[in-house]
């Protein structure tokens, strides 16, 4: 029997049996794992009320046989990003975002790629908290799940050389979603259709990966810009992941429905 | 030796109810089969009615052989008070406190985005009528104290905010985490008894 002691992220959560659920753990250590937890339907006294979305817990889990389900046996909280539960539109990007680590991170892993996964959960989760749900904080987050979990489009440098794209290849750039990035003026044929890009949009989005999800505040995307970052990240959530999130139906009700103006005041940034 | 073949259908049925494995389905059928013929027919009569006899209240979606229910009938309970839950066992089990004097609404579920449950599946609009129409004056929303529990409420509380009803949610005593059904009398009790105001 093997006994682990780390933290984790639920990421999806389902009723078994009478008393039972079998939960989708995001770990440090075990990258995404399935547990089952005996007794946490019925009684809340074993995990404290603990398993549920948005908690960053400590568990303990126990794999009784190579084969067998691990157990989960104890979960602490460490700490709830309160602002989730509490405002309709933070609620829709949280379960936007665990939805799609719950389909797309991997199972094991490189430790370090471990680590570094459960850490972007937890920026996630803690810039919704603070943040102001809308249709940019949406698209920026977007681009950081894809580069989380390895598979950032390219936005820099052409598909086909490689080489940095300049002002000679603008101000328009075919997008190849199906190649996965832009194709610089030289590498161009006419039957290139691609989705028209501006390099400013491009650079914007390649620029907002250099920062921290805090400091995202400082990446200017709105009015064209956005709709083509929108468009951009949509496409290719569609044809690399073959992607139609669950999640996805409520997000966008949400962020269309509500204009900035209508939500609470964000908490003020640097 | 093989098991006869009506007997093997019946474990196969029984083993489609929840919590019920192969161990106990064959154990059931076992005492079916030893019973007398009285209860068995009793018990699948029973679960034939069961089926054709229970519909949703049209006013309140709670379960009922009768629609309106015996609750949205009674001119005792206050009709300006409606209590929101996610489930009919969780009616159930507010009805057990003894301390809701006014209605109910049952949602159906709450909002629950990575399994695909959205605002269009739950019973909001038909809450929006009633709000409207039948002169309420509080919305209670005692929907779980879980994380998807909570953001519905809030998600309902922005809904039903221009209609200038009074907004509160069950209050501290409920575990966070918890579910209605599951709890005891008293702890509902409590959680109505200190509802706050929904912010
Ligand atoms: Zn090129
Ligand atoms: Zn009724």
């Amino acid at each position: 029997m093997t006994t682990t002691h780390t933290h984790a992220l639920l990421l999806r959560s389902n009723d078994f049996g009478e008393s039972d659920r079998i939960l989708h753990l995001l770990t440090p250590e075990t990258g995404r794992v399935t547990v089952i937890a005996k007794g946490a339907r019925r009684s809340v006294k074993r995990f404290g009320g603990n398993l549920d979305f948005f908690n960053h817990l400590r568990i303990q889990i126990e794999q009784r046989r190579p084969t067998s389900m691990a157990r989960l046996e104890l979960a602490k909280l460490e700490r709830t990003f309160h602002g989730l539960r509490e405002h309709p539109g933070r609620f829709a990007l949280g379960c936007y975002v665990l939805e799609a680590l719950d389909r797309l991170a991997p199972e094991g892993g490189a430790r370090v790629e471990r680590e570094r996964l459960f850490h972007f959960g937890l920026a996630a989760l803690d810039w919704i908290d603070g943040g102001t749900p809308d249709r940019r904080m949406r698209v920026l987050l977007e681009l950081r799940t894809l580069d989380a979990v390895g598979l950032r489009p390219e936005l820099a440098r052409c598909v086909r050389c490689a080489s940095a794209l300049g002002p000679a290849d603008g101000p328009l750039v075919p997008f190849r979603v199906g190649d996965g990035g832009p194709v610089c003026a030289a590498c161009r044929s006419p039957e290139d259709q691609g989705l028209p890009i501006h390099l400013g949009t491009l650079r914007a989005l390649q620029s907002s990966l250099g920062f921290e999800l805090s400091a995202l505040a400082r990446i200017g995307l709105s009015g064209n810009a956005l709709g083509e970052a929108e468009g951009l990240l949509r496409r290719f959530l569609r044809f690399h992941v073959g992607l139609e999130l669950r999640s996805e139906a409520f997000l966008t009700q949400l962020t269309l429905r509500e204009p900035e103006g209508k939500l609470r005041p964000p908490e003020a940034r640097p | 030796m093989k098991t006869a073949p009506p007997i093997e259908r019946l474990v196969a049925n029984l083993k489609r109810l929840p919590g019920i494995g192969e161990k106990s389905a064959t154990r059931l059928a076992f005492f079916l089969l030893s019973s007398p013929e009285r209860l068995v027919t009793e018990l699948a009569d029973a679960m034939v009615r069961v089926k054709s006899e229970i519909v949703l209240c049209e006013h309140c979606f709670d379960l009922t052989d009768v629609s309106p229910c015996p609750i949205c009938r009674d001119d005792r309970r206050d009709a300006k008070l409606l209590c929101v839950v996610e489930e009919p066992a969780d009616r159930a089990a507010i009805e057990r406190s003894g301390d809701w004097p006014g209605r109910y609404h049952v949602l159906g579920g709450a909002l629950s985005p990575i399994d695909g449950v959205g605002p269009e599946d739950l019973r909001i609009t038909e809450l929006e009528g009633r709000v409207r129409t039948d002169g309420v004056k509080e919305v209670l929303l005692a929907t779980n104290p879980n994380a998807e529990g909570d953001a519905t409420a809030h998600y309902l509380g922005d809904r039903l905010r221009a209609t200038g009803v009074r907004l509160t949610r069950i209050g501290y005593g409920m575990p966070m985490g918890g579910d209605l059904e599951y709890a005891d009398h008293v702890t509902v009790g409590r959680s109505l008894q200190n509802r706050r105001e929904l912010d």
